[in-house]
């Protein structure tokens, strides 16, 4: 027998996981949804297309990814729910992937795929509400388009954050049995405010006037009404960047699998 | 066969609720582990399933470490904690979907469990009461066959018939390539059930012995006046006199008092670890 992966064990536990909570897992995807859509909505009637876009997406995707990642080791509420879930003849690392594949990939097909449909019919039937034969339906054509999924600043910001905040979620849910989104979104605020502390402290010290320093992109100076920005050196600049975008969610995420295999109840 | 060697833990370096336990539990037994509240049952079953990793020393069972909890061992030993856990699903359902990770698995012998626990079978189980969802949890565990069965507290919530339904059961199932272990605070509820008795307080082993050879070396009856010239293990006023529990020198037939039994060793261990020395 293998005991670190079999294939047919998996597809059993993937079944397992989905259909023993459905109204739990395939609900908070729903609400998930919803949330998105209801702000899509919101923002449109009160503000416009693009503001629209771009809040409802960094809020869907961000929150619900998180709160997603939060629910997907959510057996340790109490003492025979944990030890049922550590007790169940699957390995650590089928019990990691399970989790990986709902919190990682199917949110992210399922919510992107809804995204688009969503954008994609708010986008059409503003097009076709237009006036064909106005002067100005080219400009206010091109004013709205659907939200690039792809090769955007924002969404690609929108990913990183994304892949941080559900790792750590995931690791917080491992060690905090109960209330887990709670205490780690407490512990994040915290950590985050000591780092952007400490980052002020070092900033102050070496130049004058700094307004903001929150590591590692915006460091402010503000002189008067005019602010400049300290950047890194290239260098620098280019290794923060491999570090929060693919060595910091990777850790994160592989530090679930270590504590999972670690994890008592 | 479960191994201990040198076993210590606690859930502080500082304050460790074993030390160095080493025992042999041999397959083919029902074993009653008891103790007081807080004693360190659950957490000898839990280190036994390999939910909790002990500090020192290991733990083998069948030739398996179970700190590793690899899926072969896993199918092999079943655990049923004091409180229940069961998704929101049907008992088919269930069976459908928990089921298939343990190989052995008879869903015959599941249903029939079922039956002669009373337990209903339409509507989903988060909607039965403790008891039902407790009854369910038993007959799912006797119906996966596994080699090592842990119950911590089994009969907590079970109504009276449930207990004795619970008992034949047990009865049925057993086998001499299985151990079943069942911890409890309940004396009466494992009477005439168990084969062999672990007595543990404050972390300690105290007993570890056969219901046959605690029937050979202690005497269990109700006299005037506690007897002189023997070693009493546990005395205790009754309304028709006093009952003890004393050495049996004379090679006497009584019948078994466990909870007499627990309150003597418990209270006198010097003469219990006399009486029954461990290993």
């Amino acid at each position: 027998m293998n005991d670190t992966f079999n294939l047919t064990r998996f597809s059993l536990l993937l079944k397992k996981t989905v259909l023993e909570r459905p109204v739990q897992l395939i609900g908070l995807m729903g609400l998930i949804l919803c949330f998105t859509l209801i702000l899509y909505s919101l923002v449109l009637y009160s503000i416009d297309y693009g503001s629209a876009q771009n809040i409802s997406f960094i809020w869907g995707f961000i929150g619900g990814g998180t709160v997603l990642a939060s629910f997907v080791f959510g057996y340790f509420n109490t003492n025979a729910g944990g030890s049922a879930y550590l007790t169940l003849p699957a390995s650590a690392l089928e019990k990691w992937l399970c989790s990986v594949l709902i919190a990682g990939i199917f949110f992210l097909v399922i919510f992107l795929s809804f995204y688009r449909v969503m954008d994609y019919i708010f986008v059409t039937a503003y097009h076709k509400g237009l006036d064909h034969t106005s002067p100005l339906y080219q400009r206010l054509y091109d004013h709205v388009y659907l939200y690039p999924l792809y090769q955007n600043n924002v969404v690609n910001k929108v990913y990183i954050i994304w892949a941080n905040c559900a790792g750590v979620m995931l690791i917080g849910s491992l060690y905090f049995n109960r209330v887990a989104i709670v205490k780690v979104s407490l512990l994040v605020c915290v950590v985050l405010g000591c780092i952007y502390f400490l980052n002020l402290a070092v900033a102050s010290a070496l130049f004058s006037n700094i307004d903001v320093a929150f590591p590692f992109y915006t460091v402010l100076i503000k002189v008067r009404s005019e602010v400049g920005v300290i950047q890194l050196p290239q260098r620098a600049y280019q290794m923060s960047d491999i570090f929060i975008n693919y060595i910091l969610p990777a850790t994160l995420w592989i530090t679930a699998y270590i504590r999972l295999r670690e994890k008592e109840i | 066969m479960i191994q201990f060697n040198n076993l210590s833990f606690g859930y502080s370096r500082k304050r460790l609720l074993y030390k160095n336990l080493t025992l042999s539990i041999e397959n083919g037994s029902i074993y009653g582990l008891l103790g007081k509240n807080g004693a360190g049952k659950s957490t000898l079953l839990k280190n036994m399933v390999g939910t909790l990793f002990p500090l020192e020393g290991t733990i083998s069972i069948n030739g398996k470490e179970p700190k590793s909890r690899k899926p072969s061992f896993l199918q092999t030993i079943y655990y049923i904690a004091e409180d229940v856990f069961v998704p929101p699903v049907t008992i088919k359902q269930y069976e459908r979907l928990f089921a298939p990770f343990y190989p052995l698995f008879n869903k015959e012998s599941f249903y029939k469990y079922l039956l002669e626990l009373e337990v209903s079978i339409d509507g989903k189980l988060n909607k039965l009461s403790f008891g039902q969802q407790k009854k369910f949890v038993i007959a799912f565990a006797l119906a996966c066959n596994t080699e090592v069965l842990l119950m911590d507290e089994p009969t907590n919530g079970l109504d009276i018939p449930s207990k004795a339904q619970f008992r034949k059961l047990i009865a049925s199932v057993m086998n001499e390539d299985r151990i079943i272990f069942m911890s409890t605070h309940q004396i009466r509820d494992l009477e005439n059930m168990i084969d062999k008795v672990m007595i543990v307080d404050d972390g300690n082993l105290l007993l570890h012995s056969s219901i046959t050879t605690i029937a050979e070396k202690l005497c269990f009856k109700t006299v005037t006046s506690p007897p002189i010239g023997v070693k009493v293990l546990y005395t205790e006023k009754m309304l028709r006199g006093t009952s003890v529990v004393i050495e049996n020198i004379n090679g006497e037939d009584s019948a078994l008092n466990l909870e007499h039994l627990f309150n003597g060793v418990t209270e006198n261990p010097a003469m219990a670890k006399q009486l029954f020395p461990l290993n």
